[in-house]
């Protein structure tokens, strides 16, 4: 079970990844916005990974705190990431092409 | 303005710009696809960008992780106050006085002032027949027959060994023979001290130790004079014991999550007699391991020697606040056995510290959960941490003849401790349950265990707390024994200690 218990981690990480190189197609965001939706994820990510671990060991009550506090917060600061920080620039109408653009010079 | 920051002046003329305030996902879709092709490379490139990097940062954590956990080397251990340091009578040690009818004759006052004191009227000498007199109450979780039935067949390979009591400081039992006529006459020769060492923990994670270290023979540890209860004979290293120790070998024995986490209810004590079994096995087969090379060795359990101070010497962890050695990565539950040996070409291994006495400062749970009282909390004086016990009627002259003074650490009063075992009536083990260093074998305490040397002390307490709320380190809950006698539901895999790299062994 801990075996399936990573490779469930690592498709969420591997999902996680696409997402944020999408993200970044579609809008240039403030470094400071990538930060916290990094954390956001990083947060979330870990509280699964936690209460994960402590189902296996048979403390479901770890396994709870870990979801409400680490990726409930997380969870939190995502959506209000995403809320004031990334929706408004997505709603940029040359959003898109400034973060291809970018790309493009580099 | 960089080309970066002006939107829409790129260069690549396979981006279109885009023609209305469309969203950004259907600005993509003109031709029908999601992404153009310049756009998949973009996007493949910041994949693998991102991932790679986060990769790399994951991959530094766990390097920080596991260069932590393996502890920092000190040379500060022990600290003593040679004023008043002197070598330990094992005489002057609970379990060895409750062993001995002669002791309880010769040292009457130990009793009568401890009874006076604490408005007790216990007998030390008689304590463990009074604990396992105690009848079972099968509608009482963790006092069943069942409980006291786990509890003596914990026990039964020493007891059929002639060993039982090898956990009360007995000296050449059986099991821990110091009888040396099987020593070989040709000595094996290592080639390097290295080897000899990594072949001594081979040997002793093969035996079944999770933990193995090498410790210097320091007398200061010895118990000097020994002390045969059964034959009410004193011994001396000198004239008794059958030769010179140089080196010991500390080992380390685990003992069962699951069941520990139900003390101070009997299925408790299960683990515990196990675990003494199983350490005393170890330790004999160290030994003879050892003779068989043609060296010198007598097993030991709790006897010939503290076996705390010899496994913090050994590496394999610090003093706690409860009086255990906290390992890390399982902290209190194991149980200690040593190999006093003449073989002396090892690399010996060397005290560490991955901040753990530092935590019992400002943690306590172990005080909280203690049902007799005998551990100091933080809040007593110094802490309950120092030179001299603290604890209650500390003051008072001879009250802590079962104390090692003028060594710096915590001090418990194991007076207390072993009576409450008596009307409990098994062994209790509330402060290794509590204890905010036995977990359970999985990443994420490896990763708390690896964090915490570099979390700054006012943390500690917060961190202390959160133990419980996260569901760890309960006592005296009926529902654990409950739960421990499911635990065996589907024979699940018993997955003590895979995770627990490092520390300063290998093995």
């Amino acid at each position: 079970m801990e075996l399936a218990q990573w490779f469930f981690m690592g498709v969420l990480f591997t999902v996680s990844v696409f997402a944020f190189a999408y993200l970044s197609l579609l809008a240039k965001l403030k470094w400071y916005t990538w930060v916290s939706l990094f954390t956001g994820v990083v947060a979330i990510l870990f509280g699964i990974g936690w209460a994960g671990a402590s189902f296996l060991e048979g403390i479901a009550q770890s396994g709870a705190m870990a979801l409400m506090l680490f990726s409930g917060s997380g969870l939190i600061l995502m959506v209000l990431t995403w809320r004031y920080l990334v929706v408004p620039e997505l709603n940029q109408p040359a959003a898109k092409s400034s973060a291809q653009d970018q790309e493009t010079d580099e | 303005m960089s080309q970066d920051d002006q939107p829409g002046t790129g260069g690549n003329e396979s981006t279109p710009e885009p023609e209305s305030p469309r969203s950004a996902v259907e600005e993509t879709t003109s031709n029908g696809e999601v992404l153009d092709d310049s756009g998949r490379r973009t996007f493949l490139k910041r994949a693998a960008l991102g991932g790679g990097g986060a990769l790399l940062a994951g991959g530094a954590s766990y390097g920080f992780v596991k260069s932590e956990i393996k502890g920092k080397p000190v040379s500060d251990y022990p600290l003593i106050d040679e004023t008043i340091f002197k070598p330990k009578d094992q005489r002057a040690t609970v379990l060895a006085f409750a062993h001995s009818t002669k002791l309880g004759e010769r040292y009457p006052e130990r009793t009568t002032q401890y009874n006076e004191l604490q408005n007790k009227d216990f007998n030390f000498q008689e304590g463990f027949a009074d604990m396992y007199a105690i009848p079972w109450n099968n509608s009482k979780p963790g006092y069943t027959q069942m409980d006291r039935a786990l509890q003596q067949a914990g026990w039964e390979p020493l007891k059929v060994a002639g060993s039982r009591m090898v956990a009360n400081l007995q000296p050449n039992t059986p099991l821990h023979t110091w009888d040396q006529s099987d020593v070989e006459e040709e000595q094996y020769q290592f080639d390097t001290e290295k080897q000899a060492s990594d072949a001594i923990k081979s040997a002793a994670r093969m035996f079944g130790a999770v933990k193995c270290g090498i410790a210097k023979r320091d007398k200061r540890w010895d118990y000097d004079p020994l002390y045969d209860a059964e034959n009410d004979r004193v011994l001396s290293w000198k004239d008794d014991f059958p030769f010179e120790p140089k080196t010991v070998i500390v080992m380390l024995t685990p003992m069962d999550y699951d069941c520990m986490a139900t003390a101070p209810a009997w299925t408790a004590d299960g683990t515990a007699a196990d675990g003494y079994t199983k350490s005393s096995v170890l330790a004999s087969q160290m030994a003879k391991f050892l003779r068989g090379m043609g060296f010198h060795a007598v097993g030991a359990g709790n006897d010939l020697g503290s076996s705390v101070p010899y496994a913090i010497m050994a590496g394999l962890g610090e003093g706690g606040r409860n009086g255990a050695l906290l390992a890390p990565g399982i902290g209190p539950r194991h149980r200690i056995s040593k190999i006093y040996t003449d073989f002396e070409f090892v690399d010996y291994d060397q005290p560490h510290n991955w901040g753990i006495t530092d935590f019992c400062l400002s943690c306590g749970k172990c005080a909280e959960a203690c049902p007799a009282d005998a551990i100091p909390l933080p809040e007593s004086k110094n802490g309950g941490y120092g030179f001299e016990p603290t604890y209650e009627f500390s003051d008072e002259p001879g009250y802590t003849w079962n104390n090692h003074h003028g060594i710096k650490k915590f001090y418990s009063d194991a007076k207390k401790c072993y009576n409450f075992w008596v009307e409990n009536g098994s062994a209790c083990g509330a402060c290794i349950a509590s204890c905010t260093f036995n977990e359970p074998d999985m990443w994420h305490h490896v990763f708390i265990m690896g964090i915490t040397p570099k979390t700054p002390g006012f943390l500690h307490g917060w961190m202390a707390e959160l133990h419980p709320a996260f569901g760890y380190g309960h006592t005296g809950d009926p529902k654990t024994a409950v739960k421990f006698w499911k635990s065996g539901e589907g024979m699940r895999t018993n997955s003590d200690m895979k995770n627990n790299i490092g520390t300063s062994n290998k093995s």
